[in-house]
């Protein structure tokens, strides 16, 4: 299947450029790190599982930063290289071509997550004992592809804006919030569930959680992969009219 | 008379000039929303911990996200007239230091002000809290003092950011050790013994601890004491980058460093 | 014998908006009913100076942007209609330092064009390693992009161009910015892109590589094509005529302008070479004018006169001056 090789290997090329930037990868493992730590020192006073629920959620953190910081100038980026003319120009479907990237700044943000869950091992003694291996490691591929997905959303949809890089932090403090990763979404308002119920990476941490110390049941991966299925696909609706756009008006400046 | 121009008239030009987050695509999501997420964050996650009181959570985060501004815009400030090649010309001007770069600290601190006044207001509206009508004043006075003693810190970062290439990192780690420190989201009974030795000399620390007994019902005179401390700790690093600044500055005469990128 | 690229009164007008109280719309034309067509295995030039509109031209003809009216097709296929069809068909190389990967090495970037090309898997390997041939990058492609000199990169674009041996391939000014070594093997590369089979369209600001490179050139000036044929067909334009070089130092603006107006001078164009400014004078052959320019040329500092015969370049200054004075 050719569309699936263009997807495998941009993915694995773009990960590759994202590794080889030195400032990507430290702040993408330290940042979420301090808020993993508060969120340690909180939960040290309740039981042992309240401080792995800290310790999965906080992991998963770094997943949303890695992607919502800079999904947003994703496009901008590739035009700046000169490349964005390029990957329109040729024959293979744009929406194609354009998810990997986002798909790799997910896949950077494993790294955040390996380092805290190991920070929050060494330091606060947390142990990780997956009930599920593999409804763990499934849910964990899902998170970071629904996320991924969910940043070409943003990419093709910041597009016009110069300073896309703002709106995509604006929304990094948000799903962190809302989407039940340090914090159960039981707490909140009733307006608040619908909206958490719509995002993603709440089915993702639902299912990691589910993996590590659930009952094993394979509907939050589902439910997960589902709505980032979803993401992808208005993503390509939108990013065809944009590309018409672009060519008819000239309004992307391609080049 | 010219020192006073340029503290304040060229202060703010430079701010304007280099310091473009005034757009309001960048201000609000910055400034205006992130702080109130990041209170609801940590009141939210204080409730599931059953740790501190909400109040707790929207005095610290308001506090400590005025280092965005303060230390954010400081570093930039220096950092971007050295990208923009302008430092040179700056500093080979006769203008007195002092004036040049405390001037350039104070439309910082009225940005730093502004940013955890609001977080403050609409966060404790959003989340319920109760602050007594008596200490407004008081709190006004201590987020300014906050906000000024996270310039001096800014300043020192700005100095350090002469040599460092990635200062965005640098800032984003000084973001962190605030949060993480300073008694901001921990309590510093709760810290370990070192870290809370630390916090002790670091800004915010005093004036959090200030700004949650005013609004306790605690009278200004009781967190006087704290208020000092503070301004002194800020004032210190102020002092210490300011040092550095001119420091640096003399050695790329000498060695021509100031330049590069 | 169709032709593999045909352009009939190709049109393009971009809108721009200015003013910050009052926004105004401006529309520009910036290709303004554009004709030409390719046959097969020509090497054809589009020869232009700098905002004539060639960019623009090529880039309706790869796919990138629709024309505001007129037709354009590329082996057949319409550009708008079957852009996905042509965009399988065709190879552009633009010139310059971006579009490329930096932190990927050179063998990784030809690896994931190759796959966004939909060459199959079983022929990239050897694809990408005899390309690598022809531009003479054999041994280096292992190294990050990022430490590629301008003269390289510009060999990988066209090693790039042409991973899904394309029949036809665009070239927008690919030796810009080269150093003349390098500019020198990137031409021999691109006239071997014809000898085997494949037809090219090239578009560049250099006189002397259109007339090295290419069996047919247009030139392009304001949107509008102002001449068309073989080098030797456009030389002939400016056949009859002389051309005087003057050599200058400090020469007036003013000066220049009567110059001009000159009796019998066709056109004159400034030329900088170090110091100097040497003027191009052009007129009718046989008038001996070299007199009076110099006669009116009094208090001015002169070097050098010398006359001589018309080249392509002064064809084409005679053609680009005419558009500007109608």
């Amino acid at each position: 299947m050719r569309n699936l090789r263009v997807l495998l290997l941009g993915w694995a090329l773009h990960f590759k450029m994202l590794s080889r930037s030195s400032f990507n990868s430290v702040l993408a493992i330290l940042y979420p790190g301090f808020f993993a730590t508060v969120a340690f020192f909180l939960y040290r006073e309740g039981s042992p599982h309240a401080l792995l629920y800290a310790s999965l959620g906080a992991s998963v953190m770094g997943i949303w930063g890695a992607t919502s910081t800079s999904a947003g100038a994703a496009l901008q980026r590739e035009r700046w290289h000169g490349t964005l003319e390029l990957l329109v120009a040729s024959p293979a479907p744009f929406s194609l071509v354009m998810l990997p990237v986002t798909l790799a700044m997910s896949t950077i943000g494993l790294y955040s997550m390996a380092a805290t869950l190991l920070w929050g091992r060494l330091a606060f003694g947390i142990s990780l004992h997956v009930a599920h291996p593999l409804l763990f490691g499934l849910a964990v591929v899902a998170t970071v592809m629904s996320i991924g997905m969910a940043g070409f959303l943003l990419a093709v949809t910041f597009v016009r804006y110069r300073t896309a890089w703002a709106l995509g932090n604006l929304l990094e403090y948000p799903v962190w919030l809302v989407c039940g990763f340090l914090v159960p979404i039981s707490l909140f308002p009733g307006w608040v569930r619908p909206i958490s119920w719509l995002l993603a990476p709440t089915w993702g941490m639902r299912a990691i959680r589910e993996g590590a110390t659930g009952s094993g049941s394979y509907v939050d991966v589902a439910v997960c992969a589902a709505i980032g299925a979803g993401y992808a696909i208005i993503g390509a609706l939108v990013v065809g009219r944009l590309l018409q756009a672009a060519r008819e008006r000239a309004t992307l400046a391609l080049t | 008379m010219s020192s006073v121009r340029i503290f304040f008239i060229g202060g703010a030009i430079a701010y304007r000039g280099l310091f473009n987050w005034l757009s309001p695509w960048i201000f609000v999501p910055t400034f205006l929303v992130a702080p109130v997420f990041q209170i609801l964050l940590f009141v939210y996650i204080g409730r599931s911990a059953h740790a501190q009181s909400d109040e707790f959570y929207v005095v610290g985060n308001a506090l400590q996200y005025a280092s965005i501004p303060c230390v954010f815009a400081m570093s930039n400030t220096i950092a971007g007239e050295r990208f923009q090649k302008t430092l040179g010309y700056i500093l080979a001007t006769p203008a007195g230091r002092l004036p040049l770069f405390l001037g350039r600290s104070l439309p910082v601190i009225a940005n730093g002000v502004f940013v955890s006044a609001f977080a403050f207001v609409v966060g404790g509206l959003i989340v319920g809290i109760h602050v007594p009508g008596s200490a407004v004043g008081s709190l006004g006075l201590v987020i300014v003092v906050c906000a000024a003693s996270c310039t001096g810190l800014g300043l020192l970062s700005a100095a350090l950011g002469l040599r460092v290439r990635e200062t965005a990192t640098l800032n984003n780690i000084v973001f962190g050790l605030l949060l993480v420190f300073c008694g901001t989201n921990v309590p510093l009974r709760e810290l370990p013994g070192w870290m809370s030795f630390l916090s002790q000399g670091m800004p915010l620390t005093h004036g959090i601890e200030a700004a949650r007994k005013l609004a306790t019902g605690h009278s200004l005179g009781s967190v006087g004491g704290l208020i000092g401390a503070e301004l002194l700790v800020g004032a210190s690093y102020g002092v210490a980058g300011y040092v550095l600044l001119r420091f640096m500055e003399v050695q790329s005469r000498r060695l021509a460093t100031l330049e590069t990128q | 014998m169709t032709s593999v690229v045909e352009v009939r009164d190709l049109r393009r007008t971009y809108r721009t908006s200015t003013g910050i109280i009052r926004r105004r719309s401006i529309e520009i034309e910036a290709v303004r009913g554009v004709s030409f067509e390719i046959a097969q295995g020509e090497l054809f030039g589009l020869l232009g100076p700098n905002g004539a509109g060639k960019t623009t031209t090529i880039k309706m003809l790869i796919t990138l942007l629709i024309p505001t009216s007129g037709t354009a097709r590329v082996l057949g296929l319409d550009v708008v209609k079957d852009a996905q069809e042509v965009r399988k068909r065709i190879g552009y190389v633009f010139g310059g330092e971006r579009g490329l990967y930096e932190r990927l090495s050179a063998y990784d970037n030809l690896r994931y064009f190759a796959e966004l090309y939909a060459v199959p898997p079983r022929e990239q390997k050897q694809r990408i390693a005899s390309l690598l041939d022809l531009v003479g990058l054999t041994g280096r492609e292992k190294e990050r992009v990022e430490g590629y000199s301008r003269g390289m990169r510009q060999r990988l674009h066209i090693a790039r161009g042409l991973l899904h041996d394309p029949p036809v391939v665009f070239l927008d000014e690919p030796t810009i910015g080269v150093d003349p070594v390098g500019a020198r093997e990137l031409r021999a590369t691109i006239a071997s892109l014809t000898q085997a089979g494949k037809t090219v369209l090239l578009t560049t600001h250099y006189m002397f590589e259109a007339d090295s490179l290419c069996s047919r050139i247009a030139v392009i000036n304001k949107g509008q094509i102002v001449a068309e044929g073989t080098p030797s067909d456009l030389k002939s334009i400016v056949a009859d005529r002389t051309v005087v070089e003057i050599e200058t130092f400090g020469i007036a603006e003013e000066t220049i302008d009567r110059l001009r107006k000159a009796p019998g001078v066709t056109s004159i164009a400034v030329e900088e070479r170090d110091q100097a400014q040497v003027l191009l004078v052009q007129s009718a052959k046989g008038l001996e004018l070299t007199q009076t320019l110099l006669a009116m040329l009094d208090g001015t500092t002169v070097g050098r006169v010398a006359a001589r015969e018309p080249t392509l370049e002064d064809a084409y200054v005679a053609l680009v001056d005419s558009v500007e004075d109608a």
